[in-house]
């Protein structure tokens, strides 16, 4: 069961970078591309990508109580600067806002999250520029409909922050089982009908 | 300030805010699922196009909603961890439940009855936006059951310096939960019922040249209200024997607490006693040739959002000393963290929270002002163009 929740974390994690990393990357390469284009193309993928992040969360609450909160107060500032960038990023996309809005909120989330995987590795502070140089390729990639790189980069931007988890040790930080096999029952059937409902989204708005 | 008093004001300014998202978002979706409906079984234009415009605005305080509940979900770990530590296993159920099943899924939904506009079969269509209302309410469900555990704690069991949970059951037959969810629902369907009844009004009252559209839909939001503020009473009223059992120190845990209860109850029976003496009103549409109605219909907007704040004050702020009733202090719950750095947060946030807000409030004003005709979209006819 502790194995089970491990990869749904890591599933949610892993797909939340993948998909809101080409979104982010979308916004921080604004300054250099045809605005309305870039911003079209990622329009259907948009809410679905990011909500891979609010039930990543919830995960982490549920299964992993123990380690929920002092991950999240220990990087206090860190997600403080995150939470401002994605408040204004998704404020500024969805509503077609000012178009540097959307660049500096992606900027602020990309070196939030940068500045997290420092702060998880105690890596030098120039680590930090890590998470934006990524999302920006797997935005370009994105944009350019390099189809065959696609995995690739989304694969780059899923895999720092997971690993850098990976180094925790979670023994006594996860919930009782009673909890665990509760939750299973939901999550498990849900990830999946999420992931073929997001694919029809995609396919509807291309018709 | 100390850290438990900056988190707390942190946490009440940001839940606020996101509940005057929540309450519209729920109540908009109940009416649009009507509106859908009668598309779907008469084909009649006018419905659609009230769909699309009620639609168009739902989706603009959806979308904005979202980005304050992200920041409502992080602010457990980041300020209150000493919860997730202790109560997490029991209080992370529901949570987790709701991110899931409900919120995961509602904003799929959506985004497929987003994009399936004028795509999809009038009656796939329409079941997409009943799976979105669906999920919606579930969310509310989940969120409920999750408040209701911290007013009343109950099917857990103490396990050394934490709690397990022992009988998930328990949890959804609470009484602090089940009487809290009717008064919550009905309170959100009575928010969308006025705010249609008032949209409508304004569009009178600026002369409109719509009168048949608009002329429905203020007859839908009167009745709509008429409707929903006697289960919204009963389910409020039926709270107070639960508060005796449970709660029975509630009005004295702060000074002055009675006040923001006093004010709820006298909207709702206000609201109650106006939305039945506008009934016999709509009769011939008398309600419209008047026009003094209009003008309080469209005054009346913050009305019911006051309400709900004044009710959520009173339910939290009498909860107090304690966050997990009789168990966990408040002030045991928040994490140890700098007061500086919640206080920079707070800032931030609330700041930030204002400014959506006032966006959401101008974006919705600019879609009701142009009324339920714009030239078509570019993704969909339901994301507004700026």
């Amino acid at each position: 069961m502790d194995t089970l929740w491990l990869v749904v974390l890591g599933t949610l994690t892993a797909g939340y970078f993948a998909l809101a990393g080409f979104d982010y990357g979308t916004g921080l390469l604004l300054p250099w591309r045809r605005r309305d284009v870039a911003l079209q193309r990622m329009t259907p993928f948009f809410l679905g990508n990011e909500v891979w992040l609010v039930a990543a969360i919830g995960v982490l609450f549920a299964a992993f109580p123990r380690l929920e909160g002092e991950l999240l107060s220990g990087a206090h500032s860190q997600f403080t600067l995150l939470l401002a960038g994605l408040v204004l990023f998704m404020a500024a996309v969805q509503l077609r806002l000012w178009w540097w809005l959307v660049f500096t909120g992606a900027l602020m989330v990309s070196l939030g999250w940068g500045l997290f995987l420092v702060h998880l590795l105690e890596a030098p502070l120039p680590v930090a520029l890590v998470m934006p140089v990524l999302f920006a390729v797997h935005g370009w990639v994105f944009q350019q409909r390099r189809w065959a790189l696609f995995p690739v980069t989304a694969a780059l931007c899923a895999l720092p922050i997971p690993l850098a988890f990976s180094s925790i040790d979670v023994t006594g930080l996860m919930a009782h089982q009673d909890t665990l096999g509760l939750l299973a029952r939901v999550a498990i059937p849900v990830i999946p009908l999420v992931v073929v409902l997001q694919w029809s989204i995609v396919a509807l708005s291309s018709r | 300030m100390s850290a438990v008093d900056l988190a707390r004001l942190q946490f009440a300014l940001t839940t606020s805010f996101h509940f005057l998202f929540v309450l519209l978002t729920l109540g908009l979706v109940t009416l649009l699922v009507v509106m859908q409906t009668r598309f779907a079984i008469t084909g009649a234009p006018v419905h659609e196009r009230m769909t699309r415009f009620f639609g168009r605005i739902y989706v603009i305080n959806y979308a904005l909603g979202i980005v304050t509940g992200v920041v409502v979900e992080f602010q457990f770990g980041l300020n209150w961890s000493g919860l997730a530590t202790y109560a997490g296993d029991v209080f992370g159920a529901p949570l987790a439940l709701e991110t899931l099943v409900a919120f995961f899924l509602e904003s799929t939904f959506l985004g497929l009855w987003i994009f399936g506009w004028g795509r999809l079969n009038r009656w796939v269509h329409l079941s997409l936006l009943c799976l979105t209302a669906l999920t919606a309410f579930a969310s509310a469900f989940w969120i409920m059951a999750a408040n209701g555990f911290l007013q009343h704690p109950v099917g857990h069991r103490v396990d050394g310096d934490v709690l397990r949970l022992d009988d998930f059951g328990a949890l959804l037959t609470n009484p602090t939960f089940t009487s809290a969810l009717g008064h919550v629902v009905f309170a959100a369907v009575t928010t969308g019922g006025v705010f249609v009844t008032a949209v409508s009004a304004l569009h009178f009252l600026r002369r409109t040249h719509e009168v048949d559209f608009f002329r429905r839909s203020l007859r839908m939001g009167v009745v709509t209200t008429a409707l929903a503020t006697p289960p919204l009473l009963g389910f409020g009223f039926a709270q107070f024997p639960v508060l005796a059992e449970f709660q029975p120190h509630k009005t004295e845990a702060a000074p002055l607490l009675g006040l923001p209860l006093g004010f709820m109850i006298l909207i709702g029976t206000g609201l109650t006693a106006i939305s039945w003496l506008t009934l016999p009103l709509l009769i011939r549409d008398a309600v419209i040739r008047l026009r003094f109605p209009l003008y309080l219909m469209v005054i009346g907007i913050p009305v019911p959002f006051a309400a709900a704040l004044f009710g959520w004050m009173f339910r939290e702020i009498g909860r107090q000393p304690w966050l997990v009733y009789g168990l966990l202090r408040t002030e045991d719950a928040v994490s140890h963290v700098d007061a500086s750095q919640i206080l920079l947060s707070l800032i931030v946030f609330t700041s930030l929270f204002v400014l959506l807000a006032c966006v959401d409030w101008a974006l919705i004003a600019r879609a009701v002002r142009r009324g339920p005709d714009v030239e078509p979209a570019p993704v969909s006819p339901l994301v507004v163009t700026l």
